[in-house]
């Protein structure tokens, strides 16, 4: 196939994200770079956080997952679906009430204390750099599955061209630049689902509900009950209120705003996992059944596309990794200076700003580098995932409605999740039969009732 | 049965892409106003 059609979309797409980018203007104090002034409107605010948390495993895994298990995997979606609504109707507009509140950390430093706020930001600043890492080798996989550049420079042209605007424009591009992507994978890939189901399904629906039957038969039957449970779990619970997700409901222009979008999200994630299943079981009657799970949408969009729609789906993908690294840039820098550095020093806003962009480069470096460590999307994903709920999940949630939180709870429920989330899943992995992201919450809770029985309240409160 | 499942599937297809027609709206509006703002600022400057 000639790369000509395939390079100059690609470029030409680039060319058109960067314009966007510029339009979103150099951020010139901390509160536009951290909150985009509090000023986001509703459709910013859902379509950033869809943006987001459509990254590769929400797309290319979910079409390989519909290929090889039908339904199934729409119903374990669903666990995400309800997360999102849940957040929307009890956490996020308590978060966007609190006053001077840039980050989750900041939010666990006034409920708990200072200490507690410099943990969860080291918890935040971690796990933003471990998610951009996968982002980053997800964004290496589409651009060396291409253009077989080598595996650096692939990984170098996403994380370089993502950083420079994030760097830059702070939150307020990384949403803007999110819009505009969410609006190319939103529209791109259910208009290539409806061209398969009209043009390509042979036996109409027919096919494609005997189709669905048979492969959700088959993944009901090559799923253990306790695995279900635990991606259930995970769903549920892995991706909660991550740093960018927060940033955003704290950057809401009001507090119904930072609601409704989360409730619209959530309703749109069910949306969008019909889709991406759909395009696998569809793509069972028009591919060979023997392809590997992560290459079954590029073989659809291959099988049924001219070489222009390939070029399409690559923009797609680099879309859908691009608006998720940018947010995580952007929430790991302003966990960094907001959690880490200010409870130590007193900075002005020039300095808080320049600290800002200082870590976003860091963190971009960081992740360039750890995505050579990444041992899959998906397995990169759900570590991530299994260390994020028990660590910070019990200490903020119960912190945003308790009356009087006590420090010391906060402290060992953030430790013993971190603990026990990272000795089961990187140290001792598959020691104890059930997934690593049970024990490790279930051990939080406890730690955090022993703190919340032995320790007192907050100097003050 | 069949009809249901394939109206089911078009119908979020097009949900999906009236979402993303909307933020694209919305995103046009933000870039509008921002425009709109900056040149606001300048007048007054000069």
């Amino acid at each position: 196939m000639s790369m000509v059609v395939p390079v100059a979309v690609v470029v030409a797409y680039l060319v058109l994200l960067t314009f966007v980018a510029v339009r979103a203007r150099a951020a010139r104090e901390f509160e536009e770079f951290s909150l985009a002034k509090r000023a986001l409107p509703l459709a910013l605010v859902f379509g950033s956080l869809a943006a987001t948390y459509v990254g590769p495993g929400y797309s290319i895994g979910f079409v390989g997952r519909g290929f090889k298990s039908g339904f199934l995997f729409l119903g374990i979606g669903l666990a995400y679906a309800l997360q999102n609504i849940l957040v929307g109707l009890l956490i996020a507009p308590r978060l966007r009430s609190l006053k001077n509140c840039h980050t989750l950390g900041d939010a666990i430093g006034q409920k708990y204390d200072r200490k507690c706020q410099i943990v969860a930001g080291i918890i935040s600043v971690g796990l933003c750099a471990g998610f951009s890492a996968v982002m980053a080798k997800a964004g290496c996989v589409v651009l060396n599955d291409v253009f077989n550049l080598p595996n650096w420079s692939s990984v170098a042209i996403v994380v370089g061209i993502t950083a420079l605007y994030t760097t830059f424009g702070g939150l307020r591009a990384s949403v803007i630049t999110d819009a505009f992507q969410f609006t190319a994978f939103a529209t791109l890939l259910p208009v290539t689902l409806l061209l398969a189901l009209v043009f390509h399904l042979k036996g109409g629906p027919a096919t494609f509900t005997s189709q669905a039957i048979s492969a959700t038969t088959d993944g009901l039957k090559a799923t253990p009950i306790i695995e279900i449970v635990g991606l259930v779990a995970a769903f549920l619970l892995g991706e909660t209120l991550i740093p960018p997700y927060a940033n955003r409901a704290l950057a809401s222009k009001t507090t119904r705003v930072s609601r409704n979008g989360f409730i619209l999200a959530g309703i749109f994630s069910a949306v969008w996992f019909l889709v991406m299943i759909s395009l696998g079981i569809t793509a069972r009657s028009v591919i060979p059944m023997d392809i590997d799970e992560d290459r079954v949408l590029l073989n659809l969009v291959r099988s049924i596309m001219p070489a222009s729609g390939y070029a399409l789906l690559l923009v797609v993908l680099v879309s859908v990794v691009m608006s998720s690294l940018d947010s995580l840039l952007n929430a790991g820098a302003v966990a960094f200076t907001q959690d880490i550095v200010k409870p130590f020093a007193k900075l002005p806003n020039g300095s808080a700003l320049n600290i800002g962009r200082s870590a976003t480069i860091i963190i971009a470096i960081i992740a360039s580098a750890g995505a050579v460590f990444v041992p899959g999307i998906i397995d990169g994903l759900l570590i991530c995932y299994t260390i994020w709920a028990p660590a910070i999940l019990p200490a903020l949630i119960i912190g945003l409605w308790v009356k009087h939180p006590r420090p010391l709870a906060g402290i060992l429920s953030m430790g013993v999740g971190t603990v026990v989330a990272v000795m089961f899943e990187l140290i001792i992995p598959y020691s104890i039969g059930i997934p690593a992201i049970i024990p490790a919450i279930a051990l939080a809770l406890m730690a955090y009732l022993l703190g919340h029985s032995f320790g007192s309240a907050k100097k003050g409160a | 049965m069949e009809i249901f499942i394939i109206v089911l599937v078009v119908v979020g297809a097009l949900v999906a892409i009236a979402s993303g027609i909307w933020v694209a709206i919305a995103l046009g509006s933000a870039i509008s106003k921002d425009d709109k703002k900056r040149i606001s600022a300048g007048t007054k400057d000069s």
